[in-house]
C-alpha cells in the first residue's frame, strides 16, 4: 500500500512539470492554432541552458531566471523567423515548420553540448528522501513540484491580470474580435512563444534535475501531447489536469506494469492510453467540439 | 482533367481516353527514355557508389509514396509511418528466417517473394488498426494517433519482443546469400538496384492507376473536404481505411524490400526521424502527386549525400565536424524543411510543372 501511495505521489509530482510545459503548449496553440511539435525539443534547450548558467558558477534560482530571459529572446525569434510568414498556411505546413524545427533545434543543441548525459554537479536538492507523514519523497520531486506550481500560478496570474495577458485571452477566444479592439496579433503570437519557450525551459531544468540531462529528455517534453490532447487542445485548466493524470498514469503503468511487459512500458503507455481515449472522447476533456459547415 | 498537351487537332472523345496514360507521341518518347535510363542506363554504366545512392532514392520513394497517398491524396496526416515499414520489414524477416518452408520453396527462391506480398499485407492490417480512430476524429488528434503507432509499434513491440524472437535479443542478422528470387540471389547493389527498381515500378503503376479510377476520385473527394464527400454518398470511414491500408501495404513492401538491402535488421532503422522525413520528404516534392514523392526522395537523398561530401573535406580544419555529423544533418533537415515551406509551399512538382509548360510552348512565349 505504501508503494502505491509512494507512486501515486511521485506521479502527481511529475505531473506537475508536464503540466507546465502543456501550459505552454496549449497557450500557442489557442493564441495563433500552431500544433507545435517541437515542444520536446524546447524544454531539451531549456535543460541545457540551465546547466551552462548553472556550471558557470550561477545559483540555480538565478540559473533559472536566467533561462527565462533566454526562452523570451529564443521564443521571439522563432516566432518572427518561422512562424510570422506561415499565418494562414494549411496546417500540415504549419505542423511541419515546427517538425523542421525540431530538428534543426535538436542538431543544434546536440552540436553544442554532445549527446552525453549529464547532471547538475553539485546537485542540487538532497538525495535523502523527505519525510511526509507516511510517505518518503525524494526532495528532487518535491521541489520540483513546488517550482512548477509556483510557475503554473505565476502563468495564470499574468494572464487573469496583467494588460498582455488579458489580450492574449482575448485572441485566444476570437482572433477577429480582438483585432478590431486593436490587440497586436503579433505581440500576441510573440507573447505565446516566449511564455512556451519559458515554460518549457524550466521544465526541462526540472526534468534535467530527475534523471539527469541528454536528450531524452526531449522525449519527455513530447509527452505533452497526450497530456493536451487529454484535456482537450484548447484548455488551460484541461492542460493541467492532463499533465498531472500523464504523470501519473506513467508512474503506475511504471511500478505496475513493468513486471508483466518487461522494457519501456513507462514510454509508451501514455501514448497508448491517449490512442485509445479518442477513440470514446475525440475531444478531449474539456476541448471544443467544432460544428462544420460545408 | 487531363493536363496533357496534345498536338494540334487531336481531341479526347471520352473519358477513357481522357485518363489515357501515354496519350501523345512524345510522353511515349519520353517515358520509354525514362524507363531506359532507370533499367539499363543507372545500373549498368555508373559506378556501384552510386547505385547504391540510387538504391536509396528509391527506398526513400518507397515509403514517401504510402505517405502521400494519405497526406496527399486522402488529407489524413500521417507521423508514424515508419512504424509500418518496420512491420513489413521484420514480418518479411521473420518469414525468411523463422519459417518453417517446404524444401521445394526455398530451392525454387519464392520465400523471400512470399514474405514481400504477406509483409505488406501484415504492415497494411496494421496500419488499418492505427486508422480506425480516423472514423471518429481528424486533423492533430489523428497525428497524435500515428505518432502513437510510431512509439508502440517499434520502441516497444519490436524492440522488446519480436527482437527476442531466436534469442539474439538485438538485431536479426540475414546471412549473405538467404534473400533470394527465384534463381538470383540478391547479394550485390546493382542486383538490390533492380529489385528496387521493379518494385518502385509497380508500385507506381498500381498508386496511378487507384489514383484514376473509383478510389482515388474517393480519396480526392475526402480530401477536399470529407463532409461533402459524404454528401455525396462516398462511404468515407471505408474509403479512409482502403487508403490506409493500401499505405501500409506499400511501407510494407518498402519494408520488405529494405531487408535485401541490409546485413541486419534492427529497430533503429525505424526511427521516429524517419517518419518525419518521409513527410519531409513529400512537401518538399510536392504533395498531392505521384511525381513529388519522387522528386522529394531524389532531392532529399542527394542533398544529404552532398551534405556529406561538403562535410569530408571541411572536417580536416574543423574535426568535430566529422564528429557531430549526424547533428550537422539534423539541423541541416530541419532548416530545409522550414524553408521550403515558408519559400517553396508548392514544392518541386511545382516547379517542374512550370517548366514543362514554359517548354510546351516555347519559343512562344503565350
Amino acid at each position: 500500500m505504501e508503494l502505491f501511495f509512494m507512486t501515486v505521489v511521485t506521479g502527481i509530482m511529475v505531473g506537475g512539470i508536464y503540466a507546465l510545459v502543456a501550459l505552454g503548449w496549449v497557450l500557442i496553440y489557442k493564441c495563433s492554432g500552431v500544433l507545435n511539435l517541437a515542444m520536446g525539443e524546447l524544454t531539451l534547450i531549456g535543460a541545457y541552458v540551465t546547466l551552462a548558467f548553472y556550471t558557470a558558477g550561477i545559483p540555480f534560482i538565478l540559473a533559472v531566471i536566467g533561462t527565462l530571459l533566454v526562452g523570451i529572446v529564443l521564443g521571439y525569434l522563432t516566432e518572427r523567423i518561422f512562424l510570422d510568414k506561415l499565418i494562414g498556411e494549411p496546417i500540415l505546413a504549419v505542423i511541419m515548420v515546427t517538425v523542421g524545427l525540431s530538428f534543426f533545434f535538436k542538431g543544434m543543441v546536440t552540436f553544442v553540448w554532445d549527446t552525453d548525459t549529464r547532471v547538475f554537479t553539485p546537485p542540487i536538492f538532497d538525495i535523502k528522501p523527505i519525510e511526509l507523514g507516511f510517505l518518503k519523497v525524494s526532495p528532487v520531486y518535491l521541489w520540483s513540484f513546488i517550482f512548477a506550481i509556483v510557475l503554473l500560478l505565476v502563468f495564470v496570474c499574468f494572464f487573469k491580470y496583467t494588460r498582455w495577458g488579458l489580450s492574449m485571452q482575448a485572441t485566444a477566444d476570437d482572433e477577429t474580435a480582438a483585432l478590431s479592439l486593436g490587440v497586436s496579433a503579433r505581440f500576441v503570437y510573440a507573447a505565446a512563444w516566449s511564455i512556451a519557450f519559458m515554460s518549457a525551459g524550466v521544465g526541462g531544468a526540472l526534468l534535467g534535475n530527475i534523471n539527469g540531462i541528454n536528450i531524452s529528455v526531449g522525449y519527455l517534453g513530447l509527452l505533452v501531447l497526450p497530456a493536451v490532447v487529454l484535456g482537450g487542445l484548447n484548455s488551460v485548466p484541461g492542460a493541467i489536469v492532463g499533465g498531472i493524470i500523464i504523470g501519473l498514469l506513467q508512474n503506475l503503468s511504471g511500478t505496475y506494469l513493468d513486471q508483466y511487459f518487461p522494457g519501456g512500458v513507462k514510454e509508451i503507455v501514455p501514448f497508448a492510453f491517449m490512442a485509445v481515449f479518442l477513440l470514446f472522447k475525440p475531444y478531449g476533456l474539456w476541448g471544443w467540439e467544432r460544428i462544420e459547415r460545408v | 482533367m487531363s493536363t496533357v498537351w496534345l498536338p494540334c487537332g487531336d481531341y479526347h472523345q471520352n473519358y477513357a481516353e481522357d485518363q489515357g496514360w501515354w496519350q501523345a507521341r512524345f510522353i511515349k518518347i519520353k517515358m520509354i527514355l525514362l524507363l531506359a535510363v532507370t533499367f539499363i542506363g543507372i545500373p549498368q554504366f555508373l559506378p556501384e557508389y552510386y547505385v547504391s545512392v540510387a538504391t536509396m532514392v528509391g527506398y526513400t520513394a518507397m515509403g514517401a509514396l504510402g505517405v502521400q497517398l494519405l497526406i496527399g491524396f486522402t488529407g489524413l496526416i500521417t507521423l508514424g509511418h515508419a512504424a509500418f515499414i518496420a512491420v513489413g520489414a521484420y514480418t518479411s524477416t521473420l518469414l525468411v528466417l523463422q519459417f518453417p518452408w517446404p524444401r521445394f520453396i526455398v530451392d525454387l527462391g519464392v520465400a523471400y517473394p512470399i514474405s514481400i506480398l504477406v509483409g505488406g499485407i501484415a504492415a497494411g492490417l496494421w496500419c488499418v488498426l492505427f486508422g480506425l480512430p480516423s472514423a471518429k476524429v481528424k486533423g492533430f488528434y489523428l497525428i497524435l494517433t500515428t505518432m502513437a503507432a510510431q512509439f508502440i509499434t517499434v520502441d516497444f513491440i519490436l524492440t522488446q519482443y519480436v527482437s527476442q524472437i531466436g534469442g539474439r535479443g538485438q538485431a536479426f542478422s540475414l546471412p549473405p546469400g538467404i534473400i533470394k528470387i527465384g534463381p538470383w540471389t540478391i547479394d550485390t547493389d546493382v542486383k538490390i538496384y533492380y529489385l528496387m527498381a521493379v518494385l518502385l515500378t509497380l508500385m507506381v503503376i498500381v498508386l496511378a492507376n487507384l489514383l484514376r479510377s473509383k478510389p482515388g476520385r474517393a480519396w480526392v473527394a475526402i480530401r477536399d473536404n470529407d463532409i461533402a464527400a459524404e454528401a455525396l454518398g462516398i462511404n468515407i470511414v471505408r474509403y479512409k481505411l482502403l487508403a490506409f491500408f493500401v499505405a501500409g501495404f506499400f511501407a510494407g513492401i518498402a519494408g520488405a524490400f529494405w531487408v535485401s538491402n541490409t546485413a541486419a535488421l534492427s529497430p533503429e532503422h525505424f526511427p521516429w526521424f524517419w517518419s518525419l522525413w518521409l513527410v519531409g520528404v513529400i512537401l518538399i516534392g510536392g504533395v498531392g502527386s505521384i511525381h513529388g514523392a519522387i522528386f522529394g526522395a531524389l532531392f532529399m537523398v542527394l542533398v544529404m549525400e552532398g551534405l556529406q561530401w561538403a562535410v569530408i573535406p571541411m572536417s580536416a580544419y574543423f574535426p568535430r565536424m566529422l564528429m557531430a555529423f549526424a547533428s550537422i544533418k539534423d539541423a541541416a533537415f530541419g532548416l530545409a524543411i522550414c524553408a521550403f515551406l515558408i519559400y517553396e509551399p508548392n514544392g518541386l512538382a511545382y516547379r517542374w510543372w512550370q517548366a514543362k509548360n514554359y517548354f510546351n510552348l516555347w519559343p512562344f512565349s503565350y
